[in-house]
């Protein structure tokens, strides 16, 4: 063990009373602050200067312990960013599914009839031979077969076959399934007949009847069509004639068949339930545009 | 070469300075190691308490007037650390030197950081004091291992030998004083307390 000499015990003393000099010094004012700045400021330069020689070493030191951590790391937030991701394409198809209900609301509204809504869980087993989606609805919840079915802007299809908890709806688009419509314009019934993603061709009942590029057609009383009236099927995009010299239209349908999520069946008609359909379905004098033009005509 | 041995003390306090804001303060984050503290430490082992306290308290009080709390905590603090290291038997194994460099830089952070919880109180408390114990000894045995045998050789050297003309008497004779008195404690803990109390 070293002992200190007396000069040394003296200097301790004088350094450490010196020290509590400066901290109490620099505690009650500011007696020290340039001093301070001054200091910081040299060492801040010197110490830019350091960093830019030291500053690679100590930023591979400073990832060398987090190496395994960051790994981790990169994974947590890779699955956070998936679920994230995930969350949004959910509020996406909500929205959409929102907005399609709406629609359909606002079309059991201004038919006058229950809208059941259903989600399209299938699409047709074949390869495009017959265009029918299966809904995830049956006959639980009151579907019955030969029952319309709309995304609430248009004509899908019909029931044709109910399940307990689905139902298989042919389109409106299948080669075999023919629909009664009325063109809105002319007011000339005919009978359309689906093309698969082609769309529709409308063939009127009366040969001489004029067709118009942008007429617009909805289901009509014609036949034994099951259909409710006054869907909207689609609009006129061409209009040819035959060899025979009778006309047929090309339709481009309002609800496409090939975009089919949210759908909704109307629950009137339909074989096993035999509703009697209220008066309004198949009476184009109800619908709300001919109602307008009441008043009008009185005056 | 006397002007050698200010020079040197002012180029090493600066390097370390440098040296522990740009690479030893951001890589131990949860310790209060401080390698101005180790060379200040290493230097009073290797040369005794008068260039221990002289270099400390000048470390400490550049450091301190380079950082935000009140200047003369670790001036206080390594001047002391300094005369206490400046007292422990110089020994010829690097590794005890360096153990006690170790050992007397942890208790002289301990006590810089209650001082500072005294003095100042932003971000030093009695806890984070306790919390910074081990860390500290693992990284300053660490930096010990490293800074003394480099001051050692240093000092030793022909050019930063630490001269003593006027001295040499005295300093001869505290040589012999500290010498026997090293071995007469030495063999003090050989036979001591410790032994005989396991039987």
């Amino acid at each position: 063990m070293r002992r200190l000499t007396r000069r040394q015990r003296v200097a301790v003393v004088v350094l450490a009373a010196t020290a509590l000099c400066f901290i109490t010094l620099d505690i009650g004012g500011g007696a020290l602050n340039s001093a301070h700045t001054g200091v910081r400021g040299a060492l801040g330069a010197l110490y830019r200067g350091t960093d830019t020689v030291l500053g690679p070493a100590r930023r591979y030191l400073q990832g060398v312990p987090s190496a395994g951590t960051n790994q981790a790391r990169v994974q947590r937030l890779e699955h956070d960013n998936a679920v994230l991701r995930g969350q949004l394409d959910a509020d996406a198809a909500d929205r959409s599914t929102s907005a399609r209900l709406a629609t359909l609301q606002l079309a059991a509204d201004h038919g006058g009839y229950r809208i059941l809504p259903a989600r399209v869980i299938a699409l047709g087993p074949g390869q495009g031979f017959d265009w029918t989606v299966t809904i995830d609805a049956g006959t639980r919840a009151g579907i019955r077969a030969e029952q319309t079915v709309t995304d609430g802007d248009g004509l899908v299809g019909r029931v044709l076959e109910a399940d307990a908890n689905t139902s298989v709806v042919l389109l409106a688009a299948d080669p075999g399934s023919g629909v009664g419509a009325r063109d809105l314009t002319s007011g000339e019934v005919g009978v359309l007949t689906g093309h698969g993603a082609d769309g529709f061709t409308f063939v009127p009942l009366n040969p001489a009847a004029v067709l118009h590029v942008g007429d617009r057609l909805a289901t009509g009383p014609t036949g034994a069509t099951s259909f409710v009236s006054n869907l909207s099927i689609g609009t006129v995009t061409a209009v040819r004639s035959g060899a025979d010299g009778t006309e047929h239209a090309e339709v481009r349908p309002t609800s496409s068949p090939t975009a089919l999520d949210l759908v909704g069946v109307i629950l009137v008609g339909g074989g096993g339930s035999g509703g009697g359909a209220p008066a309004n379905t198949d009476r184009p004098a109800l619908s709300p545009s001919i109602q307008a033009q009441g008043p009008g005509g009185q005056r | 070469m006397n002007w050698l041995r200010p020079v040197a003390a002012l180029a090493a306090m600066l390097t370390a300075m440098l040296v522990q804001a740009a690479l030893i303060a951001p890589i131990a984050t949860t310790a209060t190691v401080s390698l101005p503290a180790v060379l200040v430490a290493a230097v009073a082992v290797t040369d005794g308490a008068a260039a221990g306290l002289t270099l400390g308290f000048a470390t400490g009080l550049l450091a301190d007037l380079g950082s935000t709390h009140p200047a003369g905590v670790l001036a206080l603090v390594w001047m002391l650390l300094g005369a206490v290291c400046g007292l422990a038997a110089p020994s010829r194994r690097l590794r005890s030197d360096a153990i006690t460099v170790a050992g007397c830089c942890v208790i002289a952070a301990a006590a810089a950081t209650l001082l500072l919880a005294v003095v100042h109180g932003a971000g030093a408390s009695v806890g984070a004091a306790v919390h910074a114990l081990l860390p500290d000894l693992l990284g300053d045995t660490l930096l010990a291992a490293i800074v003394v045998p480099v001051v050692r050789a240093a000092l030793r050297g022909e050019t930063l030998r630490a001269p003593h003309p006027s001295t040499r008497g005295l300093e001869h004779r505290a040589l012999e004083h500290r010498a026997l008195g090293h071995r007469a404690l030495g063999h003090a803990v050989a036979q001591g307390p410790g032994r005989g109390g396991r039987d």
